[in-house]
């Protein structure tokens, strides 16, 4: 698939939680918009690694976890109109994705916990891939570094670590909040290997999805993708837009 | 801009009702200091612009913060923690050890407590808050019920600095604003039956108690109860949870009490009232009506989660007149 094919699927996907997301205004439209390039190269991009049907993705953030919907139902794990029950007492699908639902996995919702969750099923199925999925303002929980040190201990190179690093917490920029760079520094202080690439650019994700290494994949978004007067604006964090002219503006810029 | 921050009518929830009170006694006291555990809010954009000294946001980590608020408390800081319920269970060790322990006071503000954040699921959505933080020792648990009742809260706990648990309610029952303007003290009558109403046929002496949200469904359910049925109950707000305010005389009178609550019936709110009644020595027929005992995974909002899980206004009302038809 080329990037320009893997990039319409993102811009759907896109489409779709943005529909979704904005139909009741419930949960985290902002930051479920950039995780999706990184699902997508994963799900679809044939030269990957990533197999979804021996592999397991789990969500540290799982307030961004709804960007796996749209591709959980284009792989048949659930039928397509549950995307428009999200949240809905008659749906199967939640503001934080958990096992309930066909492909997710772990309760979602408490930030810093996926990590040892995820460190105990690598350990216990080491002949299986776990992708994590973190965000970056996940990193300043204590916990994760308490893990990292478990995963370096026990040799878990079957758990590949995304950061989705679009760099903004829900009141501002990380760096100006409470600094987290040089954070591929830090990672490599701690499992020895990580890298920082552009977590939009298919040929990035392509060439690290389909190696090996390195373990912890920093990947550089952007909070709100796709959305023009959503993209990098720290205060769209807990906020969907509404009103018609909002709406019309985000699936016109996602179309 | 224009400052909406000084005109207390416009608060229309607690979280900016006492963030926003706490910044005029703050603009006073630069001793007075705000942790933000990666929690926005619209009366926090005040404290970020004017008094950047006096706020601190630490990113998504309890565990540090709760440190920290001990540390800058035991240097005389006046310190109040803003964060959501939920992540309590988080810190609770930190707040154990270096606040409870070390005797180093701070407020814990602690918002959106119970099903609050509904539908964001029980990670969330705290139904066993109160069972695991009255075990603290010293600790202090206020729930107030309105908008009113928290500011002066505010005051309460700047001029009596000691380790507070607030929870703050995401919604309230405006009623309450002007139902209940002294609550912070304790356990206080939010609506007389028998004592304050000419008395029906009946003979029942029953009592209602609850506190915050629930608050709002028990008040329905006591119109419901006087305009419906031939019984007459009182209903009460038990704003303070810790130091547990019932003494002998709280339930004089009354033969029935019913205990609504918003948590599971591990430990909270009805056994904090079951507790006080044996330590005054006193003997009442008393019926729980809580949450089931799971965590909720379930879609809807708040009102759809209480009202699907036995905590609905005719539920209640039912459970009521089943309990005070007894013998």
């Amino acid at each position: 698939m080329t990037n320009s094919e893997l990039e319409k699927i993102a811009k759907s996907v896109r489409k779709a939680i943005f529909t979704f997301k904005t139909m009741d205004g419930i949960g985290h439209l902002h930051s479920s918009l950039s995780p999706v390039d990184i699902l997508v190269s994963l799900f679809y991009d044939k030269k990957t690694k990533f197999n979804h049907e021996e592999d397991l993705v789990i969500f540290g953030k799982a307030h961004g976890s709804p960007s796996i919907y749209p591709i959980l139902a284009d792989f048949g794990y659930f039928p397509k109109d549950e995307l428009e029950k999200y949240c809905r007492p008659e749906g199967i699908l939640r503001l934080h994705s958990d096992s309930s639902i066909p492909g997710c996995h772990f309760v979602g919702g408490s930030l810093g916990n996926g990590i040892g969750y995820a460190s105990g099923v690598a350990l216990a199925n080491r002949d299986k891939n776990i992708y994590l999925i973190m965000g970056d303002a996940e990193l300043y929980e204590g916990s994760v570094w308490e893990s990292l040190m478990f995963i370096n201990h026990h040799n878990l190179k079957n758990l590949r670590i995304i950061v989705d690093r679009n760099g903004l917490g829900t009141i501002g920029d990380t760096e100006k909040m409470l600094k987290l760079n040089p954070l591929d520094d830090k990672f490599k202080s701690f499992v020895g290997e990580a890298e920082c690439i552009d977590g939009h650019d298919y040929t990035e994700l392509r060439r690290v999805f389909s190696a090996d290494s390195p373990q912890v994949v920093i990947a550089n978004t952007i909070k709100g993708k796709g959305v023009s007067y959503m993209e990098g604006k720290w205060k769209y964090h807990t906020i969907v837009p509404k009103g018609e002219e909002l709406i019309k503006q985000g699936l016109e810029d996602l179309s | 801009m224009e400052n909406n921050w000084n005109r207390p009518s416009d608060y229309t929830n607690q979280r900016d009702a006492f963030i926003g009170n706490l910044f005029k006694i703050a603009q006073k006291d630069k001793d007075v200091i705000l942790i933000s555990i990666d929690m926005g809010a619209a009366a926090l954009d005040q404290w970020r612009e004017e008094l950047p000294d006096q706020f601190i946001w630490t990113g998504i980590s309890e565990q540090h913060s709760i440190n920290l608020a001990a540390g800058l408390a035991a240097c005389g800081k006046k310190v109040y923690v803003y964060f959501m319920a939920a992540w309590s269970a988080r810190c609770f060790e930190q707040i154990r050890y270096s606040c409870a322990m070390a005797d180093n006071p701070i407020t814990l503000l602690a918002n959106g407590v119970a099903l609050g954040y509904a539908p964001a699921g029980p990670a969330h959505e705290t139904n066993d808050d109160i069972a695991y933080m009255r075990s603290l020792l010293g600790i202090e648990i206020n729930c107030p019920a309105s908008v009113t009742a928290t500011e002066k809260l505010v005051e309460e706990s700047y001029n009596n600095q000691r380790l507070r648990y607030v929870r703050l309610e995401r919604h309230y029952d405006q009623r309450f604003d002007a139902l209940d303007k002294t609550n912070t003290t304790g356990i206080s009558t939010v609506k007389g039956g028998l004592f304050n109403n000419a008395l029906k046929s009946d003979k029942t002496k029953s009592v209602i108690v609850s506190y915050g949200y629930m608050l709002g469904r028990c008040l329905d359910t006591w119109i419901k109860i006087m305009d419906d049925s031939n019984h007459e109950v009182t209903l009460m707000n038990m704003s303070v949870l810790k130091p547990n305010p019932i003494t002998a005389k709280t339930f004089e009178g009354y033969d029935k009490i019913i205990c609504v609550e918003e948590q599971t019936a591990s430990g909270g709110f009805g056994s904090i009232v079951l507790e006080g009644l044996s330590d005054a020595g006193v003997k009442k027929d008393l019926l729980r009506i809580t949450l089931p005992e799971r965590y909720i995974f379930e879609n809807g909002d708040r009102n759809y989660r209480l009202n699907n899980n036995g905590l609905s206004v005719d539920s209640i009302y039912n459970k009521v007149l089943d309990f005070v038809n007894e013998d």
